[in-house]
């Protein structure tokens, strides 16, 4: 009942809003008067106030952030959009939240910490501009990459997590922010080496002080890669197969161990892995043609193999809507209408008819007709 | 036709040298200049409306107040809408700005123009029987038409339609598909079905028209006749100015016409040739180019659609030079002149005969 009458306020809102401003809603008309001097603010985003920033290693940076009052908070372990205005043009980038929610509660600040990559678009933009910058723009926190609730009165499972690189971030939170330690927590920190690792002074006072926190820091350019199973069956602390796992790394990383978890006999829900990046499912073909519609204007494309359908199509002059280039956001759905393509993300392949996807993650199959 | 194909390629490549050259440098200056049209846009409209109904304090308020809301309408249209609509700033990837989302304040519903205007237009400039802006289906503006007797009075026809031309450019789809009236013809494949351009005709013409004619009026009270009065002269002084810019761009004494015959598999070379001589630019001071939406550089505007419009001018000079090089006419003049054109074009194809365009 409630629900039918705010689903019809809506739709009386967006009408009211069309009718008056042409606008779905009325904040998009008012945006260049409410924002007049902070044009770089995204209108469908929160305002994030910059309140300092600075290195944790040579190549992560940390940015310290106000969100504005109506940002709906988060859990540790979650990740948010953040949007930037870079030469006239909004970009965005996924980034797990590294602060504890102690800061939050107390100060009312996050804190995103990101690898500077020198190929990353985003990345070295935000590291050029941030000295001028006094804001961004920032989504609303989502995912579900959180600590598990542990029931009161169950057995107390330990937690084991693997950190590779900057995967620290989202572990990093999670560790901050726990406040009663019931059980045992292993941590492994796969870095290059240590100079490479961000927080690790803070991972070690709390290792020193904490004593169910153990803290095993994997130099790889040293020892190698880490063989998980074998780690953790010299591990006397905790048992691998009643153990809850918590992995964040580059995608191929996190899914190489969660199967060889599961090849351990570990239960797959017990396995919670965060991926960043774009894991592109590895493929070769011929070139296909993708006829983009714009309004009745057709552009051919040549859409390579395993190449995302929206660079392909910024290779050509083209502008599809975009956001996060990841397949989270959504901002680039458009509706094909023939042909078949490849979800780069899962590996699946579509059906010929038509249907809605997501530009950023897709690519040809077949020879393509979509309306932008 | 005097150039070769060896010279329309060359010509083609010269074009898009100029283009690149803009396109890659595109950033922070393109997006402040449009934010601050949004910015301008929305002042006035928002002062205009609340000034008309300070009228009672003197009319003078009143007839600032119209002249605010006609310049947001104009700015609306014409130097945001048409040319964000044309996706100049959809490398931007703001969601306010960005051609698939954009909506503007002017009957006509943006989808439908994105289709008639963008792709038909702009594709078959000027091509008789393909390009039906050239007359809108209305006015017989060069001896390609066979003489008819409403010819006869259509230069009343001509001010009728700048007078209602927002419903005009609203309606043009509708006719061209004959949802309400004649055969269909059996060359237009149309991509959008016959309920859905009805629906989004109505909608959007009755949201506009209840914004200016109901919900305003309503909520000034006492001073409802006001502001009624006042946003039609609004619409109409924006009717008349749109109207005006685009029979400038279009139908000078001197635009070429082509025929589907010669423009059947025709190179990039030839599309830009045509382009060039298809239209027709006029001169004035910058605030003018402005509320023209730089239109009034039509010929750059018809080279380059999607290239953010303050660009224009700058690559006027350039355009003209390679015009010259190749000698293309590159139609330009003052305002008043351009104009003076027009009306002439009208009235002679009035009558029977006149001369051939040449091609
Ligand atoms: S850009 Fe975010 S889902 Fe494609």
């Amino acid at each position: 009942m409630n629900e039918t009458i705010s689903l019809w306020g809506q739709r009386l809102y967006r009408q009211f809003s069309l009718m008056l401003a042409n606008q779905p809603k009325l904040s998009y008309y008012l945006q260049p008067l409410l924002r007049w001097n902070n044009a770089e603010l995204h209108p469908d985003y929160y305002s994030a106030r910059i309140v300092d920033s600075g290195w944790e290693t040579e190549q992560i940076l940390s940015v310290w952030l106000e969100p504005e009052p109506s940002w709906t908070g988060f859990t540790p372990g979650q990740h948010l959009l953040v949007t930037l205005l870079h030469q006239g043009r909004y970009i965005s980038r996924s980034f797990s939240i590294s602060s504890s929610s102690g800061l939050f509660a107390q100060q009312k600040q996050i804190r995103i910490s990101c690898r500077i990559q020198p190929q990353g678009q985003f990345t070295k933009a935000l590291a050029a501009d941030i000295a001028k910058l006094t804001h961004l723009s920032i989504s609303a926190a989502t995912g579900d990459f959180v600590l598990e609730p542990q029931t009161d009165g169950a057995p107390q499972q330990s937690i084991v997590m693997v950190a590779a690189g900057s995967g620290i971030t989202p572990l990093w939170s999670m560790l901050n922010s726990l406040r009663c330690w019931t059980s045992p927590v292993v941590l492994f920190y796969c870095v290059k080496n240590a100079a490479q690792a961000a927080f690790l002074t803070e991972l070690r006072l709390l290792a020193a002080k904490q004593p169910l926190f153990e803290l095993q820091l994997i130099e790889t350019a040293s020892t190698g890669r880490l063989n998980l199973v074998q780690q953790l069956k010299e591990n006397t602390k905790v048992s691998l197969t009643n153990a809850l796992y918590y992995l964040c790394g580059p995608a191929a990383m996190s899914r190489q161990y969660k199967d060889d978890l599961i090849q351990q006999g570990v239960p797959s829900d017990a396995v919670h892995a965060e991926r960043f990046g774009l894991e592109l499912a590895a493929t070769q073909g011929p070139v296909k043609q993708a006829l983009l519609i714009e309004q009745g204007k057709v552009t051919t494309i040549e859409a390579a193999a395993g190449v995302p359908l929206l660079q392909a199509a910024e290779q050509q002059g083209l502008s599809p809507r975009f956001g996060c280039r990841i397949g989270v956001c959504y901002q680039c759905v458009c509706q094909k209408k023939s042909g078949q393509v490849l979800n780069l993300r899962t590996g699946q392949i579509s059906g010929d008819g038509p249907e809605q996807i997501q530009l950023c993650i897709s690519a040809a199959h077949s020879d393509l007709q979509i309306e932008l | 036709m005097k150039l070769t194909e060896q010279q329309l390629s060359e010509l083609a490549a010269e074009l898009d040298q100029v283009k690149a050259n803009v396109m890659n440098q595109l950033g922070d200056k393109e997006a402040r200049y449009i934010r601050r049209m949004l910015l301008t846009q929305r002042l006035s409209a928002i002062s205009g409306r609340i000034l008309m109904v300070l009228g009672f304090v003197t009319p003078w308020l009143w007839v600032f107040g119209v002249a605010l809301l006609a310049l947001a309408k104009i700015l609306d249209n014409m130097e945001i809408g048409h040319n964000v609509l044309h996706g100049q700033y959809d490398w931007m990837n703001d969601p306010v700005l960005h051609s698939k989302r954009f909506e503007w304040d002017i009957a006509c519903d943006a989808g439908s123009w994105k289709r008639t205007h963008n792709f038909e237009h702009h594709t078959y400039t000027n091509i008789i029987g393909k390009d039906r802006d050239f007359g809108y289906g209305l006015l017989r503006l060069s001896n390609d038409f066979r003489w008819r007797l409403r010819n006869l009075w259509q230069f009343v026809t001509y001010l009728l339609l700048s007078t209602l031309f927002q419903w005009g450019v609203s309606y043009h789809e509708l006719a061209g598909e004959r949802v309400f009236f004649g055969k269909k013809k059996a060359d237009r494949v149309n991509s959008v079905s016959h309920s859905d351009l009805k629906k989004a005709f109505f909608g959007k013409g009755a949201r506009q028209l209840f914004k200016d004619y109901v919900f305003f009026p309503l909520i000034a009270g006492p001073m409802w006749l006001w502001v009624l009065a006042g946003n039609v002269l609004a619409n109409l002084i924006r009717n008349l100015w749109t109207s005006t810019v685009i029979f400038c761009g279009h139908f000078t004494a001197d635009v070429h016409t082509f025929t589907q015959q010669q423009c059947e598999g025709e190179s990039r070379g030839h599309w830009y040739y045509r382009q060039i001589l298809g239209s027709s630019n006029f001169t004035g001071p910058r605030w003018f180019h402005i509320l023209t939406g730089h239109l009034s550089c039509q010929i750059e505007h018809h080279l380059y659609p999607d290239m953010p419009a303050l660009h224009y001018l700058t690559v006027a000079p350039q355009v003209q030079a390679i015009a010259k090089k190749y000698g293309i006419a590159y139609n330009s003049g003052s305002f008043l002149r351009q104009y003076a054109t027009v009306v002439g074009r009208i009235i002679r194809y009035s009558f029977p005969g006149g001369k051939a365009t040449p091609a």
